[in-house]
């Protein structure tokens, strides 16, 4: 009995011990977990956040540079340099997700003269397909400026001629892709300040401050009638009031179209890339006038520029080396309006070679060649002859 | 009066224009075909358009997010398609 007695008082206070340290252990667990919840807590970034990226490009370029005067012999000139200002640049993007519907994007950028701004815009993301955006953007027009120009991108070291209208401009937008059945589509529209027509009949951006009641109105629209997403078909246009309120150009409109194709496919082992747009800029008639005499001179101001560009890489072979060389070719075109100060009928071919360090750094060497005939007004002041030149371009450019 | 006659058009044109808007984007629906894809698939689709493809361990899931409403802007990616790459990307 006293045995059977003394057995259930050792059991009992075993019982306590243990469970007394199951609560000492459960306590230690659950305080670390409280940290360790914290630490996470504290380490969330929640919908917010913020990030840098940006690109770079830099090179060497070395030209020839044949004008030749009517009547005349042709007088070259060579330069080599690293870099210039159209093929140097160093732009980090800032880009803040304020939260799921709200994001600010701002890209300073170093061209080698100035630090200047591509754009700071924050976009809204109103509902499906649709984005309201506003501030300082790339207005919607064609297809090269908003999404090939980046030189990690461009496949070719230099801009085709006539492609920095209309630029970028202060104002609001509303943008979307939207499904079709098994085809795509999306549009792209803005109100911004507009364009400023020059004492020459140039165009500019008018900047911060409008320099009229008139606002520029542009947009694309396009359609991409596959599935597979390997064609897109767009269309651009823009209509802006440009003359200086007051002005003797307070009548001039700017109207431009614009048709843009961007076909890419992989036809085993290659990747084919063709892309390739046409713009078309009318002013209505003003006069203007001579820097010579002061005489008053008008002319038809239309101008047009177009690029076709074909690329081709086999992504398929095995061959680390071969499968990250790209092939491209470009042809450009940029007709500016005849017997105005600065006429001409420009065109250039560009024939590049690249290399592909990662999918976002690449070497590219790029032979350009391009002839350009005056058809300026001589009366006022314009220049006549023709300048040829050639030029190859080592670059390296990366996304960060 | 005349001022007045010519608000109201506007005012009508504009509603019109907001109620057709309406209509086009809820008319805007994919096929079976299309709804099926994957975020791998629209990743080889869309992101060579413009450049490379990226590879998915360059950024965060964090990142890609951000990033995925940076080229919504620039590409106009269908909401679904840029969910499905960004969720893709962030595997």
């Amino acid at each position: 009995m006293a045995v059977g007695i003394v057995f259930a008082l050792a059991s009992l206070l075993t019982v306590n011990i243990a469970k007394a340290q199951q609560t000492t252990v459960d306590s230690t667990v659950i305080n670390r977990i409280s940290a360790l919840e914290q630490q996470v807590a504290d380490q969330k970034p929640g919908e917010s956040h913020f990030m840098v990226v940006g690109l770079g490009t830099f090179g060497y370029v070395s030209n020839k540079i044949t004008f030749t005067a009517p009547g005349g012999i042709g007088q070259s000139i060579k330069t080599n340099s690293f870099a210039d200002a159209d093929h140097y640049e160093l732009s980090p993007m800032l880009i803040w997700r304020h939260s799921n519907n709200l994001l600010v994007e701002f890209e300073p950028s170093f061209d080698g003269n100035a630090i200047g701004v591509n754009w700071a815009n924050i976009s809204y993301f109103a509902a499906p397909g649709l984005i309201i955006h506003g501030g300082y953007f790339v207005v919607p027009f064609g297809i090269y400026s908003k999404r090939l120009a980046a030189g990690w991108i461009d496949k070719l070291a230099g801009d085709p001629a006539g492609f920095d209208m209309p630029g970028t401009d202060f104002g609001i937008g509303f943008s979307g892709g939207l499904p079709l059945g098994d085809m795509k589509w999306s549009y792209d529209v803005s109100l911004t300040n507009g364009l400023q027509l020059l004492p020459d009949g140039e165009l500019q951006n008018a900047g911060i401050v409008d320099n009229n009641k008139g606002k520029m109105v542009s947009g694309r629209l396009s359609l991409l009638p596959f599935s597979n997403s390997c064609l897109e078909i767009g269309a651009s246009a823009l209509h802006s009031n440009a003359g200086d309120a007051g002005s003797n150009f307070t009548s001039a409109n700017v109207t431009m179209f614009g048709a843009d194709v961007n076909f890419v496919k992989t036809f085993n082992p290659f990747l084919v890339n063709i892309k390739g747009q046409y713009n078309r800029i009318n002013v209505t008639n003003q006069n203007y006038i001579s820097p010579v005499d002061s005489s008053s001179y008008s002319f038809a101001n239309k101008t047009s520029s177009s690029f076709a560009q074909f690329s081709i890489r086999p992504v398929g072979v095995d061959n680390k080396l071969l499968k990250n060389l790209e092939f491209a070719f470009r042809y450009s075109n940029y007709t500016t309006p005849n017997s105005s100060a600065w006429g001409q009928n420009f065109h250039e071919e560009d024939y590049g070679l690249d290399y592909w360090l990662t999918w976002r750094t690449v070497m590219k060497l790029t032979y350009a060649r391009s002839h350009s005939l005056s058809t300026a007004n001589v009366n006022i002041g314009g220049t006549p002859g023709i300048t040829d030149t050639n030029s190859i371009y080592l670059q390296f450019s990366v996304q960060f | 009066m005349k001022k007045i006659k010519i608000k109201t058009r506007i005012w009508v044109m504009m509603a019109g224009a907001v109620i057709l808007m309406s209509i086009i984007l809820n008319s805007c629906v994919e096929s079976q075909k299309v709804a099926a894809k994957g975020g791998a698939q629209l990743w080889a689709e869309n992101c060579q358009r413009c450049h490379n493809t990226p590879s998915p361990t360059s950024f965060s899931h964090e990142q890609w997010t951000t990033i995925g409403m940076h080229m919504q802007t620039r590409a106009q990616l269908t909401d679904k398609e840029r969910d499905k790459i960004i969720a893709f990307l962030s595997q």
